[in-house]
Formats: C-alpha cells, sequence, structure tokens
C-alpha cells in the first residue's frame, strides 16, 4: 500500500506537478533545461549501474550515449524512422556495441579497467569524428525531426518534456528492479569482492557484461532522446568531459542510488542555470558544491557506499602485489 | 499666502511626477541577447566579444540615434557547451524585452541554438559561425564573417597566381577546417593546379612532425593551411625545424598578432588574407582601434572586430526596423536588408538569396614580424 502510495506520488510529481509549475512560470527555458536533465538522469541511472552497484568504474560512458545519439539521427534523417522506432533500436545497437566492446576488457580490474573505457570513450569520440563519410564528421547531424506522431502530438517544449520524463521513468523503473532483487544483490557482491562472489558459485564475467548490456541500452535512449530534443548533434556533444560530469553526477548524488543519481543530475545541470544571475562566478559555486559535498558527504547524498571506498578499492588492486598487477584469470 | 505656498508646492510636484512619469515612458529599454562562451575552454574569446559589444552598445547609446530608447545587451555564458546553448536559446526566447540575438561563437553551439532560434522566430546573427549549414537551418539566421566558400577558392587563385601548380593541404578537423580545405581543393583544381596531400589533424594535436615528414617527401611547391592561431603558430615552427622551405598560405584565421609571436621567425614570409588590419588608417577603423586600446589595454584582433560589426550591424537593424517600436519579425527583415554597411572589417552585405555575408578580404604577408598588406 505504502508502495503504491509512493509510486502514485512520483508519478503526480513528475507527470503533473513539475510540467504545472514549469507552465506557470511560464516556459520553454525551464521546460529545456528540464529535459536537459531528464536526459542526463537517465545517463547517470544507467551508469550507476555500471559503477554503482557492480562497481566497475567506467570513464566511457559519453562514448555510449553518442552511439546511441548517432543511430537516432542517422535513422531518422536518412530512413525518416519515427521516434518509436528509433529510440529502442539505438538502444538495441548500443548495448551490443557495450557487450561488444565490453569483452576484452572484462579481465581487467580496478584503475585499469577505468582506464580501459576512458580509450573506449576515446576511441568512439574519434571514430564519430574522423569518419566523415558516415556519421558526416565534425559537420555533425542536422535537422534531426523532433519527438513527433502525427495527428496525436506535434514536437514542442512540452511534447519532449514528456517524452524524456516517460523514458526517465520506464528506465528507472527497470533500473531499480535490476538493482532490488536477487540480480541486484549478485551485482553488488561482484562489487564488495568478486572473488568471493566468484566461489559462492556466481558467473562474475556474465554479470559484468549484463550490467554493461543494461547500462549501455539506457545511455543509448539518451543520446536518442538528445538527439530528437535538440535536432542537431556533432561529435563535442560526446568528449571525455561529458564521461566525467556522469561520474560527478553519481558521486554527488550517490553512488549505487538511483534518486541520487537524478538528484545529481537535477543538481550539476540545474545550479548553473539557476545561478546564471551571478553571472561569471557561477562555476565557482558549482565547483564549490561538488567539493564540500566530497567533503562532507563522501557517501554523497543518498549513496549506499562511500565513494571512497570504491576509489580505494580500484586503485589499491592496481598495486597490490597479491593480485596479479590489474588481471584477473 | 500659506495656502498659496502649498498650492505651489503642490503644483511643482505634480509637475515633477509628470515630467519623470513623461521620461520614463520615453525612456524605453529593449534588449538584443548575446550568447557567447565565457568560461570553459573558449572563454578568450567570448571576453573579446562582450568587450566589442559592450564598446558598441555604449556609443549607440550615447549618439543618440534611437532618442528616449536605451538599448541594452544581455549576455550569456554558454561555456561553448550545446547543453548550455540550447537552455540559453530558450531563455532568450522567451525574454519578451529581446529582439534578436548575436552568438554563440563556434558551430557546434551555434548549430544547437540555431534549431531553436529557427522554431521561435528570433533573428540570430553568428559574428563567427562558419558551418557551411548554418544559415541554411531557417531564415532566422545570419552570419557575420565570409565562408570559405568565398575565402578558399581566392586563396587558391592568389597561389596560383604567384606561380604554384603543385600545393599539400592541412586542415584541422572540425566542420570549419574541412569546408576550408575542400573550398581550398576545389578552388586550386580548378585554376589548374594539382594537390599532392590532404592531411587533417585532431583538434588539440600540437606535433605536426609526421603530417610534415609526409608532405616532404611528395615535394608540393606550397602548403595550404587552414588552422586556428595556436596549431597554426606550432605547425609553422615545426615546419622550419624539419627544414621545409614551401611557402604556407592560410587563412584569415591566423590573423593574429599572438600567432607572430608564438611562431617566431617561422611566420616571416607566411601569406594570409584578413578582414581586418589593425594598422588601417581608415578613420572609422582607427577610432575603432583607439577606443578599444583605450579601454582594455590592448588592440583588437579580427574576432574581436568581427564582434564589433556584428553588433553595429543589429543595432543599425533594430534603427531600421523602427526603434522603441521594432518587434522581432521586423528586426529580421531589416537585419535581411542589410546592405553596404560599413564596418570596421570592411563593407558587409547579406546576400538576397543566401543570406551569406559578402566582405572584402585584404591580403597580407608576414614580413620581419609585421603582418604586411600585399596585392
Amino acid at each position: 500500500m505504502r508502495r503504491i502510495i509512493s509510486v502514485s506520488l512520483l508519478l503526480a510529481a513528475v507527470l503533473i506537478v513539475v510540467p504545472g509549475i514549469l507552465t506557470l512560470v511560464g516556459g520553454g527555458y525551464w521546460f529545456r533545461v528540464m529535459t536537459t536533465i531528464g536526459v542526463f538522469s537517465i545517463l547517470t541511472m544507467s551508469a550507476n549501474l555500471i559503477t554503482g552497484t557492480t562497481g566497475l568504474m567506467s570513464l566511457g560512458h559519453a562514448g555510449f550515449y553518442g552511439i546511441g545519439a548517432y543511430a537516432t539521427a542517422l535513422l531518422s534523417t536518412k530512413f525518416g524512422w519515427p521516434f518509436y522506432l528509433t529510440l529502442p533500436v539505438s538502444g538495441a545497437i548500443t548495448a551490443a556495441f557495450g557487450i561488444l566492446l565490453a569483452l576484452p576488457t572484462m579481465r581487467l580490474i580496478g584503475i585499469y579497467f577505468a582506464v580501459a573505457t576512458l580509450g573506449l570513450g576515446e576511441i568512439i569520440h574519434v571514430t564519430l569524428l574522423n569518419w566523415v563519410d558516415f556519421t558526416r564528421g565534425p559537420m555533425g547531424i542536422s535537422a534531426i525531426p523532433g519527438v513527433t506522431l502525427p495527428g496525436v502530438f506535434t514536437a514542442s517544449d512540452t511534447t519532449h518534456y514528456y517524452a524524456v520524463a516517460i523514458t526517465a521513468l520506464i528506465a528507472a523503473f527497470v533500473l531499480g528492479r535490476l538493482t532490488h532483487s536477487y540480480y541486484g544483490n549478485a551485482l553488488r557482491a561482484v562489487r564488495e569482492d568478486d572473488q568471493c562472489a566468484a566461489s559462492m558459485g556466481l558467473n562474475v564475467v556474465g554479470l559484468k557484461i549484463q550490467s554493461f548490456a543494461f547500462a549501455c541500452f539506457f545511455a543509448g535512449v539518451a543520446g536518442g532522446l538528445w538527439a530528437h530534443t535538440t535536432g542537431y548533434i556533432s561529435p563535442g556533444d560526446f568528449r571525455f568531459s561529458e564521461s566525467i560530469l556522469i561520474l560527478a553526477m553519481m558521486v554527488v548524488g550517490g553512488l549505487g542510488s538511483l534518486p541520487g543519481a537524478v538528484l545529481g543530475a537535477v543538481i550539476l545541470l540545474g545550479l548553473p542555470e539557476f545561478l546564471r544571475p551571478i553571472g561569471d562566478y557561477r562555476m565557482i559555486v558549482v565547483g564549490a558544491v561538488m567539493f564540500f559535498s566530497i567533503l562532507f558527504l563522501p557517501r554523497g547524498l543518498l549513496g549506499e557506499t562511500p565513494v571512497l571506498t570504491v576509489v580505494r578499492r580500484q586503485f589499491g588492486l592496481a598495486w597490490d602485489a597479491k593480485s596479479n598487477l590489474g588481471w584477473r584469470q | 499666502m500659506i495656502k498659496l505656498k502649498h498650492c505651489k508646492t503642490l503644483l511643482a510636484s505634480v509637475c515633477l511626477t509628470l515630467l519623470t512619469a513623461g521620461a520614463s515612458a520615453q525612456n524605453k529599454t529593449i534588449a538584443i541577447g548575446y550568447q557567447l562562451p565565457l568560461s570553459g575552454e573558449n572563454a578568450q574569446y567570448g571576453m573579446l566579444f562582450r568587450n566589442s559589444a559592450t564598446l558598441a552598445l555604449d556609443d549607440f547609446n550615447k549618439s543618440g540615434k534611437l532618442p528616449g530608447v536605451t538599448v541594452q545587451i544581455k549576455f550569456e555564458d554558454s561555456k561553448s557547451d550545446a547543453k548550455e546553448g540550447v537552455n540559453i536559446a530558450r531563455k532568450f526566447s522567451d525574454d519578451s524585452s529581446i529582439l534578436a540575438v548575436i552568438g554563440d561563437f563556434n558551430s557546434t553551439v551555434s548549430m544547437a541554438a540555431g534549431q531553436v532560434y529557427a522554431q521561435t522566430k528570433v533573428a540570430q546573427l553568428s559574428q563567427t559561425a562558419s558551418h557551411p549549414d548554418f544559415v541554411k537551418i531557417s531564415e532566422y539566421q545570419f552570419r557575420n564573417i565570409n565562408t570559405q566558400a568565398y575565402e578558399g577558392p581566392l586563396i587558391a587563385n592568389w597561389a596560383h597566381g604567384n606561380g604554384v601548380k603543385k600545393v599539400a593541404v592541412v586542415a584541422i578537423q572540425n566542420d570549419w577546417g574541412q569546408s576550408a580545405a575542400n573550398n581550398f581543393i576545389n578552388g586550386f583544381k580548378a585554376a589548374g593546379g594539382t594537390v599532392t596531400d590532404v592531411e587533417y589533424f585532431n583538434p588539440g594535436t600540437r606535433d605536426f612532425r609526421s603530417i610534415l615528414t609526409k608532405i616532404g617527401r611528395s615535394q608540393p611547391e606550397a602548403i595550404f593551411l587552414g588552422a586556428f592561431y595556436e596549431d597554426g603558430s606550432a605547425f609553422l615552427q615545426q615546419k622550419l625545424q624539419m627544414g621545409l622551405k614551401q611557402n604556407v598560405y592560410a587563412t584569415s584565421s591566423l590573423y593574429e598578432k599572438k600567432m607572430i609571436e608564438l611562431a617566431g621567425p617561422a611566420a616571416n614570409g607566411l601569406y594570409l588574407t584578413s578582414t581586418f588590419l589593425v594598422e588601417s588608417t581608415e578613420p572609422h577603423i582607427a577610432s575603432y582601434v583607439k577606443a578599444y586600446e583605450a579601454r582594455y589595454g590592448a588592440k583588437p584582433q579580427q574576432f574581436a572586430a568581427q564582434a564589433f560589426d556584428a553588433t553595429n550591424i543589429m543595432l543599425n537593424a533594430i534603427v531600421a526596423a523602427g526603434g522603441a517600436n521594432a518587434t522581432r519579425a521586423k528586426v529580421r527583415d531589416a537585419l535581411a536588408a542589410t546592405k553596404n554597411f560599413p564596418g570596421v572589417t570592411g563593407t558587409t552585405s547579406f546576400d538576397q538569396a543566401t543570406r551569406e555575408p559578402i566582405k572584402l578580404l585584404t591580403k597580407l604577408q608576414v614580413t620581419d614580424g609585421k603582418f604586411v598588406s600585399v596585392k
């Protein structure tokens, strides 16, 4: 009963209260900001499955976000596919890439895995930038149609907000079920001690690949939403700095927590917009918020595990002589 | 008597109230939105734009071209990030006091923001966006920079006219670099020359030795360089170190005093174009350079000058659109009708059909560490 109440409260907030307030405030602007926050909430929630729940530090999430965005952009501009086809297909394509690219890195642990994913993200970015015949390279892809269903609704700020909000709710539901279940506990076991998990009969590599696939699926969908709602994408939108932004959102919100991931996105994207009136000093304030949050709230706002513990474990593995230096057989 | 005194005070205060009310009704404020990078990796350009725009605006408000109207520019920092650029575009579109928008700096952000302005029907004038598709987004996009479709063939014919028959092309791997290289190559081939190599370098590359080695092997008679000044000066230095003797032809993006400071003697002999000449003796350019230097302590360069002109073109369009009675639609039409605008970066007209600007280019060569104009 309590669960039903909290779920309906969440639905009411996202689908009625927030758009209602935004309409009263009067605007396209805050709708647009909320749309961007929605896209990054999906991204952060998905990255959270890899980093927060499974404990693999991924620094290449922006690359997968880019694959999804380009898949959507190309499918909708070249073949005229509508959004209800492009979004799931982009998700599936990204998940396939995620599995393919994750396979060779699965035996890497700790900081070595993080560096390998950093490399993956760069490979994807450089490919998008230099494969000019296919991606149009630095020219980017413009005139991507918005989220529209002929005869039912047309592309507008409100439509885009709802498209992103509903997708974010679906992502939150799926990722929530995945993490708060036996399966999620198995992933947590991998995070806490993968050798121990393996000795208990869990297929560690399988679990890692699956979490990568699920996360990449939603990263791809988020990319698709970004392409549809912005109308123009270029490789510059999917640089390493975006991966770091996603990681920062997770850390501020709290590793391993879905509401934390959303909160992180709200803070790191909403705060700079909210602080526009103070002009040149706004990024200093944002930096200070991040600094103090890691100083005083090492678990993040809602985290289930302190980020420093994860980092220490990751880095510790790098020079722990007993653990085969970065490899796990 | 006391009564009369009271009456007088009353009368005076009524008069005063009426006067101030009249003045405030008359003194209307209208605004231009300016989105530009004031933080992040391109902040140095955003600062130049803000300096120039403020200078142009203060001059305009003092000039009394629009009596009773104060024009204001609202600056917003986009960090050269498409996410923020799109947010700003929405913010400006929602703000009913804003009649038109200038910016953004790079093409990625300008293009993404342009999708919004096309939808909300706000005229957008970028001082620098050179993406070939930028003005094709909608009839609301304008720019105050020559596209490479004009500059490329001009440099190609210049090089060919100087007797160069074989050329190697080096350009940065972004939208601008690609169109610079392609337009030059097409122009050069049309003039009857051959292209030995086409090499792109990724943004952030500072080591050009492998490209230079490759070029050295195919022995072209000259090199075309499509780059910005930081990369360009590194390229020129490394070219000197590798002992390549070929002349380099470059675009106006290298017209920057810092380029000569960074490249040192390696810059000598470089051929390049520019729309703006800081040493010019033409009175309106000289007075701009003087005013800019007096206020900000440094001489303006091409990008700053482009922003100065963009702001003035926009202010001019607002006057033409009726000043206090201007609407967004009228400003767009007035902007489109801009013809022979006498700016510091040359006379500017917007083509009636394509809305592309047409600006004259000056040919320069670096001699003894100075830009010298050549025929």
